[in-house]
């Protein structure tokens, strides 16, 4: 169907563009987009790819609007605390471009689901702030060949890739494997606030060339922007052949979702304890207290706090005997992630007095013991 | 001959913010040990006992990535350490 009047007018300034014109423009009406996660990144993403006119664009998201949202997420306003994101950000795209179908998936993404969700769309736009999300991404998309736009912040460091099956390396490639815990989140470390627009813009401007067939996508370099320093850096990687993944013999052949996932309702019933009254605790007399450190155990190794054993993250689940009959139990990692899930696990598994501690070691070192030798 | 070292976000708690620090060294496991003297710590961030690169960092030299930790380094080179990211 040709491009309407309304279209025409609309889109006018792409059609100026001899590398979009009436065929690109009708390109990017078939195009299917999906939008990981509506934060900080999958929020200019989404706006951009709905405004260029993205014909069927996803947006997933489990969470719900927080005011601490508000200083990057710009689908939203402070009308929309509390309420659902995906849910917000199809009424605030479809409003922007009434003429899309916009579709949300107010779920978390697990591998259980993610065959069904990825098969309407050919790209993937991930925003997500969870490693294991990007991990899954990463692999489903390898697995049921699905191009990959991917971005991740930190702090006033942005970086992006693009993959794009059969033409070069895929995020494995780049980051073999990343315990949680070890990149921290936007939560745990701040950002600032007009980054993830940054990111975000390339990440739209990406998937609406690959749709198009324009341009050098970034395909095997990796993009990184340093807002204090204002620079862009063009870094170059190769596909690995050992990649466990996309590699000559992959070991992972479906979507799986790594040792000691946890959905997002059970992270969020987990108890903690400050570094403080940990410390306050184990002075106490008379109290045993139960410190399982569930960190790597190259990381253990290092240092770790008195009397506290190792049990690595993805061994929880074989523990439950031992778990079973421990009582008190406070679970440790190096900044709290990691600590979170093997709490949730452990709730799982039916141990009452499970709790974990706030902030991780980092918390420990910073607030009480500066000596604690951290990778 | 130093060469200058560009550091991912999350490495420049080791710097006291610093995002470019310059360094001495003829290839990457000589940089680093130069890093790590004046930067404790740094160094055990990225590399693990065996000596090999941490698989959530990664190191280039220039513009390209390097496994090697005896990749030989030259004078006025520059070298990225990057850190993986998961802020969304």
């Amino acid at each position: 169907m040709p491009l309407s009047e309304a279209e025409l007018r609309r889109y006018s300034r792409h059609l100026s563009l001899p590398e979009i014109g009436i065929a690109g423009q009708e390109k990017l009406r078939s195009a299917r987009v999906l939008v990981i996660g509506t934060g900080g990144l999958g929020s200019p993403a989404a706006l951009y790819l709905a405004a260029g006119g993205i014909g069927q664009l996803g947006v997933l998201d489990f969470d719900r609007v927080d005011e601490s949202n508000l200083q990057r997420q710009v689908l939203y306003d402070s009308a929309s605390i509390g309420m659902p994101k995906a849910d917000l950000a199809r009424t605030r795209l479809s409003a922007l471009n009434p003429e899309l179908q916009v579709r949300a998936h107010q779920t978390e993404l697990c591998a259980a689901n993610v065959q069904r969700i990825f098969q309407d769309y050919d790209v993937i736009v991930d925003g997500s702030d969870r490693i294991a999300t990007r991990y899954l991404v990463n692999d489903a998309c390898v697995i049921y060949r699905k191009t990959l736009v991917s971005a991740a912040i930190h702090r006033f460091e942005g970086q992006a890739m693009t993959y794009v099956p059969g033409r070069g390396p895929c995020y494995r490639c780049l980051f073999a494997q990343i315990a949680e815990g070890v990149a921290p989140s936007c939560a745990e470390a701040g950002v600032l606030g007009a980054l993830p627009g940054v990111l975000g813009a390339i990440q739209a401007t990406e998937a609406i060339k690959v749709v198009l067939g324009v341009g050098e996508p970034l395909i095997g370099r990796l993009l990184t922007y340093d807002a204090l320093e204002m620079r862009f850096q063009e870094l170059r990687f190769t596909r690995r052949i050992d990649c466990a993944v996309c590699g000559e013999h992959p070991s992972i052949t479906r979507p799986q979702d790594p040792a000691g996932f946890c959905s997002v309702e059970e992270l969020r019933q987990v108890r903690s304890i400050s570094a403080a009254e940990l410390a306050q605790r184990m002075r106490a007399a008379g109290q045993p207290i139960r410190l399982i450190d569930v960190r790597e155990p190259q990381e253990f190794a290092a240092d770790h706090l008195p009397g506290a054993i190792n049990i690595p993250l993805g061994a929880i689940e074989q523990q439950q005997r031992q778990l079973a009959h421990a009582g008190s139990v406070i679970f440790i990692c190096r900044s709290g992630v990691r600590s979170r899930r093997a709490c949730a696990i452990a709730h799982r598994l039916g141990v009452a007095g499970a709790w974990q501690l706030e902030g991780g070691l980092a918390a420990w070192q910073a607030q009480i013991d500066p000596s604690l030798r951290l990778p | 001959m130093a060469c200058t070292v560009h550091l991912g976000s999350p490495l420049r708690q080791y710097t006291g913010g610093a995002a470019t620090v310059s360094a001495n060294g003829a290839t990457l496991d000589e940089i680093l040990t130069d890093l790590d003297r004046r930067f404790p710590g740094m160094r055990f961030r990225m590399i693990d006992e065996q000596q090999r690169i941490r698989s959530h960092i990664r190191i280039f030299i220039g513009t390209d990535a390097a496994q090697d930790l005896q990749r030989a380094v030259a004078p006025r080179q520059s070298v990225h350490l990057l850190c993986a990211l998961s802020g969304g």
